[in-house]
């Protein structure tokens, strides 16, 4: 099962409402492009026999299907989105509660994510329902194997790497170093229509608004631009000699030589 | 409930991390503010010898194991002692293994989490973070709520704070109540530690970074020889890592290492967002690409257009003559 999460595209102009929430329904939103990592993983080890199914899950809004249907255009079997006008603003530890409860319901052998979200980057999703859920989290990986009925991830150390092991089921993160994600192919934006897509609220997987604290334990008190960069100084048009003593004289000026 | 600051303190080959040292003097920073002690929650090979993280700031230390085990595997342990403990922030380091263990007491115990952030106080017994997000597009500062417990969690970027120079004393340590969980199950099957030694970039103040424009592993040579004459450390884009000319640990950006050095270099690195976001931070930027629509151009201090391979070499050979070297 891969958790994905819509997220509004790096280019897409970004505006807040006025409680300072990141305005979605005006920003172009996409599958978080490190979900896509995950989800290339995951069907990898479809395609090798090594998962029978692989699943989507998603908490957003209603749109949120959509990064679904492109999940699901990309290959896979079948996706749960949760949607209730109670998760607005949720934080990581009330997405890690919807999350887990809903994979309580999913029970998959690996739950997958990607590393970080590309708007928040907290990384603490992954965690956080492996918590909740009272089982191993296999993290980083650099790729994700299965043997037997156990997990393993390939992950970076200090100078290195390390395979870390642990029993299904299991949390699992990987990197962008699993392969780069596939497009989805014109046959396969059509078999996702017919691909089977379930919308559960809250209470279909057990929870209230206020098990969720209204859906976040942090709250935004202020949201600003961040202050103006000194403009750049440029060298151009000038031989190396010329370009080398520039640099040196701005570096000898901040004090860096 | 206290007024402590607990910090995640991991050790690594016998000694506290870079980062450990940086949490203990903000946890300590923050702690006088709110009129409770840094405690430290110690962890990894060596972490037996927390006392010596009173000299860089904290006044107790509770030791979660020592052993060499994945740094989640302390997360029952850890969440006993922050139960007992009940600070009022707990910071983590924004590192793969402290970003793993704040998420497991997030999840564990219901904890408000934040970050990674850039800047954190304590205001009227309130603690306050304050992030880039949205790809550093707008900042903001939160809070925890009124419904949430102690502590507030929160992931610290590294170079947030300075570690204390010449510092004294010496942290009274406690061990954390034995604790078992599901977290325990994971294990390191295999090590491959590196043949040569690579550089922890977090601790680098100058970093001379290479991109796509290096184009192959030798390219890497003239960067090397000018780090060595600035006294810095080599790093890389994630197309200079994917590549294969680099290791994956120098590899500098939203997947890899998030640095704040005194000076960054950039050589034939053309600054995208996804780059951008892990040295965005540095206190001066220099950049050299031959190409004068790059975007690195646009958030450089210094930006040269021009050939590195004519460049660097001379730049090398000028810093040494200026450096007397």
């Amino acid at each position: 099962m891969v958790c994905i999460k819509q997220v509004p595209a790096t280019t897409a102009a970004k505006r807040y409402t006025a409680d300072l929430r990141l305005d979605r329904a005006a920003a172009e939103a996409v599958i978080n492009p490190l979900d896509e990592y995950a989800i290339e993983q995951a069907l990898r080890l479809q395609e090798s026999g090594a998962v029978e199914s692989v699943g989507y899950l998603s908490m957003g809004p209603d749109q949120a299907g959509e990064a679904l249907r492109r999940a699901l255009a990309m290959g896979g079997d079948d996706a749960t989105l949760v949607t209730d006008p109670a998760l607005g603003g949720a934080d990581a530890w009330a997405t890690a509660r919807v999350l887990a409860a809903a994979l309580d319901k999913l029970a998959p052998d690996v739950a997958l994510m990607g590393m970080a979200s590309d708007d928040a980057r907290g990384s603490l999703v992954p965690g956080a329902v492996a918590a909740l859920r009272g089982v191993p989290l296999l993290s980083y990986g650099s790729e994700l194997r299965i043997e037997g009925s156990a997990a393993r991830v390939r992950r970076l150390t200090a100078d290195g790497f390390d395979i870390v092991e642990a029993p299904m089921p299991v949390v699992a993160s990987v990197t962008d170093q699993v392969g780069e994600p596939r497009y989805a192919s014109l046959k396969g934006i059509m078999a996702a229509k017919r691909k089977p897509m379930e919308t559960w609220s809250l209470a279909d997987i057990g929870l209230s608004a206020d098990d969720l604290h209204g859906a976040a334990l942090t709250r935004v008190v202020e949201a600003r631009k961040p202050e103006a960069k000194s403009p750049t100084e440029r060298v151009e048009g000038v031989g190396a000699d010329e370009a080398v003593t520039r640099i040196a004289d701005w570096l000898a000026a901040r004090k860096l030589i | 409930m206290s007024n402590d600051v607990a910090f995640l303190a991991e050790f690594s080959d016998g000694a506290p991390t870079r980062a450990a040292l940086e949490l203990a003097a903000g946890a300590a920073e923050l702690a006088e503010g709110s009129g409770g002690s840094a405690v430290a929650l110690a962890y990894g090979p060596g972490a037996a010898d927390a006392a010596a993280l009173g000299a860089a700031g904290a006044s107790r230390a509770v030791l979660l194991g020592d052993d060499a085990a994945p740094a989640i595997t302390h997360a029952a342990a850890a969440a006993a002692t922050v139960r007992d403990l009940k600070p009022i922030a707990l910071l983590a380091p924004a590192t793969p293994n402290g970003r793993d263990l704040a998420a497991a007491l997030v999840g564990l115990l219901g904890l408000p989490a934040f970050g990674p952030v850039r800047a954190v106080r304590i205001e009227g017994g309130t603690v306050r973070t304050e992030q880039a997000t949205l790809q550093g597009t707008v900042i903001t500062v939160s809070e925890p709520t009124d419904a949430a417990e102690q502590p507030a969690v929160v992931l610290v970027l590294p170079s947030t704070f300075t570690p204390r120079e010449g510092g004294k004393g010496s942290a009274a340590v406690t061990k954390a109540s034995a604790a078992a969980g599901p977290f325990d199950a994971a294990r390191i099957v295999e090590s491959h530690p590196a043949e040569a030694a690579v550089a922890n970039l977090e601790e680098a103040s100058i970093i001379v970074a290479g991109g796509r424009g290096v184009g192959s592993a030798d390219g890497f040579a003239p960067l090397h020889e000018l780090a060595a004459a600035l006294g810095g450390a080599v790093g890389a884009s994630r197309a200079a890592a994917d590549a294969g000319w680099v290791p994956y640990q120098l590899q500098i950006g939203q997947t890899g290492k998030v640095v704040k050095p005194a000076l960054y270099v950039g050589c034939g690195i053309s600054g995208a967002i996804q780059h951008r976001v892990g040295m965005q931070t540095a206190q001066n930027v220099l950049a050299i690409n031959k190409d004068p629509d790059a975007p690195i151009g646009e958030f450089a201090d210094l930006f040269v257009v021009g050939d590195l391979f004519s460049i660097v070499p001379k730049l090398t050979a000028e810093i040494r003559r200026r450096k007397g070297l």
